[in-house]
């Protein structure tokens, strides 16, 4: 209370400070309990009691419902409801503060969206006097929203709607639900509390008393009607029943209705914990709590039903039922658990670990190794990881292994033998490959999303570098004399603006660990697997070759996107041919091993369900007989050819990935992906031999079978390419396309991320597609594939395990603490409202009129002045932010290479916000500020 | 007063010693140059930058970069525009020790890496370099700073993250950066008009260094800081730092200011473009007429190589508080005498010149003094 008078205080200084020094002090959040401290009784039309009763105040405790985690599930989240900062944006107030922006005496961010959600942090405003005068208000940053800002967290949302059932929110009507004007004339009053005594107060009992360790007890209460049992003495029908009941004046004072309504000194919290237990002043300490029978003599009653009993017996003539509310107000510390999430294993890369029979797996998404004895072929154990592994190594004496852990930006360092993990590793984002040089001498990590290659000492684990790759380094191989390391690139160069694409091989001196060269394979890209012939004269490397210049509709008349290998030589010089062959599509190409004895290559096709043998003598045989310009311009677009070296497909199981093959040269095993198991193949008849499953569930989720559907090339025609061609990893590969038919070059546009897009609707560019059904429907067909479209069955669950492509971590800063000088300086200008020079910027040049929290995008199109002269509109949907620093190239198609781009080049007339009055260091303040969301 | 005595005694038997003909303490001349222009493959004559790495020379020059390998004496590389080079003049040059990239400041065309033989370009409409006119840059841990013509950049390889300092967050009373060098745990910016801007990386902190007499263009108080704040380079070595101006050059132990000009001593100019420290006692100065080297500090002993332009032939004048010491002919030193870029590695020197680079090879190179016979009119010049 002393507090909360203080800031008043302060707060009515706030118009002199702004007077005396020309510049208005940063507004901090104070919570919705100093608004209310004026904003209640009758004279002010019980505005704060309205909020106590609306879903607002208990938009934060609906976040531990069991429905939420679900909703996450599908709005591709990794964290907890209550922790996900795109459920806190709209289940709480100031979630993107930083944690200086908040005062914390007094704000509480389990009081879910408050007044200052919607009207602006109050510290500067919350005086009378300031209150007063409007203008003066709103100079100090008071806020009066419209429906659009209801929109921003009220438009649609189809994870909500799939999972609560419920419809849509009619914002005109829900506009006329919130509503709380003040009576004319009206007549100021607020909350007045009493001397607080022994009692602390329920939000004390929630400090401790929260999450999923106490089985979410605060916001079990703060759900339940006790929260509102004061609030509720504001209604109408409290007047009417006070009436009855011969209670004079308003009930919120009448010690007659206090006396059940409100029997703390805390009013506003109505029937809080100490209600029923008592007092908690004496007994709250954490060690008295800890113990039952001093918590007991401190004064920590266990409620009964004669408590309930005192209040609700008969009350208001209505029936009690005493168990059924009892049932009803049940607060265990402890949940049943949740029914457990059907957790597949994800087999992806494989490695032998040196000197035994034990084949090391990784597993996407069972956060473990599995370690297989190859003899017995069993699991014989799964060895914890992280989030997300993908690759493994191991240091020449088998002893220690490196896993890398795409979801968590580390690398493992596991003893091997005791299968525990010693160390962890912070290593770039979204690791991918790992290599364990000769002698033991380095390892590195390439890592996809950053674009570099970290190098570690393997014995001390020492950091040593980090070099620059090309665009998403994916896998490496050394040459047999341990004299030149190759590491592939997923993503093409940024060769320009529908420019041909070319992919990066980054040559690394093993020795050094050093860049020593980078040679480019044109028009490829997604260049994935590799491997070293025994000879050492060349190395065998996966690619795409996407031919996004051409609309992709000419997928019928040949190809669009083409699956095959680089041959590499020692010397740099690439040759490429196609895997693909007519009707029978080779679509992603992924992983390539060479048998030791030089004789084949096995190649797996993720999307065909296959592993390709091919005969390399025969390859180089073709290769040396053409001419120069049918090695530059004829074999890498022909699709007769693989039938000259290809000389078996042998199907798999679903989605095979990685390939490994045992030292004596007999057997090959390959991961299946989707199928959570291990194939084996007979290298001497080249047949399947046999298949080791992984222990995965046996039941297939509509996610499971949406994500086998995402990944298999069924859908197109002749098998060319599957949904993960474009969107690897759920992810973009970088390339603007020509997606419509009606000629060469119109409308092309960059392509978008799927992770976490649930409830970014509308979908495509232009934003025509109001939902993924649309998106992946018919149209698909019409525009990518050109074969019959998924049944809606099949819609349902791609679309389906689209909203769950998991958005990864934000590397540049974690709701809640603090942001570093430069993001705080660019989150100012990402809100400001003027110009350097004191103009007033109109809402739609502020950044966030189009782009507001949680997922800063209105989902709106609006014309930005980004119009080219192929383009058939200059309306463009407002793309969502998050995570934006991993998916240039931006803007609708790709034109600008770096955000800054957007504003130096492509923003000359302020139409895509007012940024030219900006210094080139607020510029990139607001860069830094962009790179956080 | 003992200890003075002996002092005077000590200074006295050096001198008598050195009075001995044929036996004198005299710096290491560097009599053995290769020279290298157009005519043996480098792209330009006029040599902005150069920078030494274990068995390469990167030269920068007006129009491209080259690289010299020093096993074979030849330019093995060329890059100008049309091979990648993102911009035509390469004004700084320096290479981070552990990755072995190289990072190159463009004269209009902002901050480039070399690596692996691929360029990367950030330029202020791409990148959050706060201007395209870059003079230096600098390697700072995973950090690279430029000094640009409208502040210094800082940009930070593993986030990404880029800061721009100006007199809004620096002490830089004017932006014009020349010069930017890192040694010793702290950035020091050569600032036209600023003087000197250390920046201690650990402590986050800013320190200046600026002419006491303002910005008079005499130095009214010797030796009582920087010689003038127009200031075109500066390094850090032992715990010494060194300046380089338009109006001469200057020493700071962190105690004491040593200012050295042409009139009292061996700089061949007041006029200097840059300079490169060896140790706290030896430091290398590109002038408008010759390049300088003052050999040790303490007794004001300079070597200074000029070339007659008519004659095509070079000395070496060794000089102790502007006596001639010894004159070294030589055939063959530098192939002009304004110098723009100068880098010192292992025994070796690197000259950036308007008219090709010179490379002196330091055989029996020695720091400091030693006693030696003069040297005079001696030619051992070998040319290329």
């Amino acid at each position: 209370m002393k507090r909360l008078a203080w800031i008043l205080a302060t707060a009515a200084l706030a118009p002199l400070v702004f007077v005396s020094r020309g510049a208005p002090p940063k507004p901090v959040y104070v919570g919705s309990r100093v608004c209310a401290s004026c904003h209640d009784g009758p004279g002010m039309g019980h505005q704060y009691s309205k909020w106590l009763l609306s879903k607002h105040s208990q938009a934060y405790a609906s976040l531990s419902r069991p429905e939420a985690w679900e909703i996450a599930k599908i709005s591709g989240l990794r964290e907890a409801p209550w922790e996900a900062a795109m459920c806190l944006g709209c289940h709480s107030t100031a979630y993107s503060a930083d944690e200086r922006d908040v005062d914390h005496e007094t704000f509480r961010r389990e009081d879910g969206l408050q007044c200052e959600g919607c009207h602006g942090p109050g510290s500067e405003y919350a005086a009378e006097a300031v209150m007063r005068d409007r203008k003066a208000a709103m100079m100090a940053g008071l806020r009066m929203p419209t429906k659009d800002d209801c929109l921003v967290c009220h438009m649609e949302k189809g994870s909500h709607i799939a999972v609560l059932s419920t419809p849509a929110v009619d914002i005109e009507e829900a506009w006329k639900r919130i509503a709380h004007p003040l009576p004319k004339p009206s007549r100021m009053a607020g909350l007045r509390e009493k001397e607080p005594g022994d009692y602390t107060g329920s939000a004390a009992c929630g400090h401790c008393h929260n999450g999923p360790d106490y089985g979410h007890q605060f916001d079990v209460w703060r759900r339940s009607p006790h929260a509102r049992a004061w609030a509720v003495l504001a209604t109408p029908r409290a007047a009417e029943l006070a009436r009855e009941m011969n209670v004079a004046g308003d009930p919120q004072q009448s010690a007659a209705c206090l006396k059940c309504h409100a029997p703390g000194p805390h009013a506003d919290e109505g029937v809080g914990c100490e209600a029923c237990h008592g007092a908690g002043r004496k007994y709250s300490t954490d060690a008295i709590m800890r113990d039952r029978a001093a918590a007991r003599a401190a004064g920590l009653r266990t409620g009964s039903l004669n408590d309930c009993n005192g209040c609700h017996n008969a009350a208001h003539g209505k029936p009690f039922h005493a168990a059924g509310a009892w049932k009803k107000i049940a607060h265990p510390s402890r949940l049943p658990s949740r029914s457990a999430a059907v957790k597949y294993k994800n087999p992806l890369r494989l490695a032998f670990r040196p000197g035994t029979s034990e084949l090391w797996v990784t597993l996407e998404t069972g956060d473990a190794v599995a370690i297989i004895d190859t003899r017995t072929r069993r699991v014989i154990a799964e060895a914890p990881s992280g989030a997300a592994p993908t690759d493994v190594a191991f240091t020449s004496d088998g002893k220690r292994a490196f896993v890398s852990n795409r979801e968590e930006d580390s690398l493992s360092v596991i003893d091997a033998a005791a299968r525990k993990i010693e160390k962890k590793l912070t290593v770039g984002d979204e690791p991918h490959g790992v290599l364990v040089t000769p002698r033991d001498s380095h390892v590195l990590v390439l890592n996809t999303s950053s674009e570099d290659i970290h190098v570690f000492h393997p014995r001390t684990l020492a950091f040593e570098k980090k070099l620059a790759a090309g665009r998403g380094p994916w896998d490496l191989a050394l040459s047999p004399d341990g004299g030149n390391l190759l590491v592939t690139n997923m993503y093409s160069n940024m060769t320009g603006f529908r420019q041909p694409l070319a992919a990066e091989l980054t040559v690394i001196d093993p020795v050094t660990a050093r860049t020593r060269d980078r040679w480019l394979v044109e028009d490829a890209n997604l260049m994935m697997g590799i491997d070293w012939h025994p000879s050492g004269r060349f190395a065998i490397a996966t690619l795409n070759r996407t031919k996004h210049l051409v609309p992709l509709t000419r997928l019928l008349q040949g190809w669009t996107i083409t699956n095959g290998i680089a041959v590499i030589r020692a010397d740099g010089r690439v040759d490429q041919v196609l895997l693909d062959q007519p009707g029978l599509g080779f679509a992603d190409a992924t992983d390539v091993e060479i048998t030791p004895d030089g004789r084949y290559a096995l190649v797996t096709s993720s999307g065909a369900n296959q592993v390709a043998v091919l005969d390399l003598a025969k390859l180089t045989r073709l290769l040396e007989s053409a001419t120069e310009e049918e090695r530059r311009r004829v074999l890498p677009n022909h699709l007769g050819k693989a039938s000259e070296f290809l000389v078996k497909r042998i199907p798999t199981a679903a989605s095979p990935r990685g390939l490994a093959i045992s030292p004596d040269g007999r057997l090959a095993y390959v991961a299946n992906c989707l199928d959570d198991s291990i194939g084996i193949i007979d290298l001497a008849t080249l047949a399947p031999a046999g298949k080791i499953p992984l222990g995965g569930p046996k039941e297939i989720t509509k996610q499971r079978w949406g994500e086998k559907l995402f990944h298999n090339a069924r859908i197109t025609f002749r098998r060319q390419f599957s949904c993960h061609s474009c969107h690897p990893d759920g992810h973009v590969d970088g390339i603007t396309y020509d997606i419509e038919a009606d000629g060469i070059g119109v409308s092309p546009v960059d392509n978008r991320t799927l992770r976490g897009i649930g409830d970014t609707a509308p979908f495509k560019w232009e934003g025509t597609n109001p939902s993924l059904k649309r998106q992946c429907g018919a149209r698909l067909s019409v525009f990518f594939t050109r074969n019959l479209p998924f049944t809606p069955e099949e819609l349902s669950a791609v679309d389906y395990y689209i909203t769950t492509i998991r958005r990864p971590p934000n590397r540049y800063h974690t709701p809640g603490t603090r942001y570093t000088p430069a993001q705080r300086r660019g989150k100012e200008i990402f809100e400001r409202t003027m110009t350097n020079d004191g103009r007033v910027i109109p809402p739609e040049g502020r950044c966030v009129f189009c782009h507001p929290p949680p997922y800063y995008t209105s989902r709106r199109r609006f014309d930005v002045g980004t119009r080219q002269a192929l383009d058939r509109s200059g309306l463009f949907d407002v793309p969502h932010l998050n995570n934006i620093y991993d998916s240039a190239p931006y803007l609708h198609n790709g034109m600008a290479k770096t955000l800054e781009e957007i504003w130096t080049v492509f923003n000359p007339y302020d139409r895509h916000g007012y940024t030219n009055d900006m210094t080139k260091d607020q510029l990139n303040d607001l860069i830094e500020f962009l790179k956080t969301l | 007063m003992k200890r003075a005595a002996i002092l005077i005694a000590i200074a006295f038997a050096s001198s008598a010693m050195a009075s001995e003909p044929g036996a004198e303490k005299l710096p290491f001349v560097y009599t053995k140059w290769k020279q290298f222009t157009v005519k043996d493959g480098l792209p330009d004559d006029h040599i902005f930058s150069v920078k030494s790495d274990g068995d390469r020379i990167w030269v920068g020059t007006e129009n491209g970069l080259a690289l010299i390998d020093k096993k074979s004496s030849k330019v093995v590389k060329v890059w100008t525009e049309k091979d990648g080079l993102p911009f035509r003049a390469v004004t700084g040059i320096d290479v981070d020790p552990k990755t072995g990239d190289v990072w190159l400041g463009l004269f209009g065309g902002g901050l480039a890496r070399l690596s692996g033989g691929r360029f990367d370009h950030w330029h202020q409409l791409n990148s959050g370099l706060v201007n395209d006119v870059v003079y230096g840059v600098a390697v700072e841990n995973d950090n690279v700073w430029a000094a640009t013509t409208a502040g210094a950049s800082r940009y930070n390889t593993v986030t990404g993250e880029w800061t721009i300092f100006t007199e809004k967050n620096a002490p830089m009373e004017e932006i014009w950066n020349y010069g930017v060098h890192y040694g010793d745990g702290k950035v020091y910016l050569a600032i036209w008009g600023s003087g000197v801007l250390e920046y201690d990386v650990k402590a986050n902190r800013w320190k200046d260094y600026v002419d006491p007499d303002g910005e008079m263009e005499i130095d009214l108080y010797r030796d009582d800081g920087i010689v003038h704040v127009i200031t075109t380079g500066a390094n850090y070595v032992d715990n010494v730092l060194w300046v380089s101006s338009y109006f001469g050059v200057c020493r700071y132990d962190g105690r004491n200011w040593r200012s050295f000009y042409n009139m009292d001593s061996g700089l061949p100019s007041d006029f200097n473009n840059n300079l490169r420290a060896r140790s706290g006692r030896e430091a290398w100065f590109a002038s408008d007429k010759g390049l300088g080297a003052v050999m040790d500090a303490e007794t004001n002993t300079w070597v200074a190589y000029t070339r007659d332009p008519k004659s095509d032939s070079g000395k070496a004048v060794v000089t102790r508080d502007k006596t001639v010491l010894e004159t070294v002919e030589m055939g063959l030193n530098l192939p002009h005498n304004f110098i723009i870029s100068v880098d010192v590695d292992g025994q070796d020197v690197f000259v950036g010149t308007a008219k090709g680079l010179a490379w002196g090879i330091g055989e029996g190179y020695y720091s400091g003094l030693r006693e030696r016979p003069r040297m005079l009119a001696e030619n051992r010049g070998e040319g290329k």
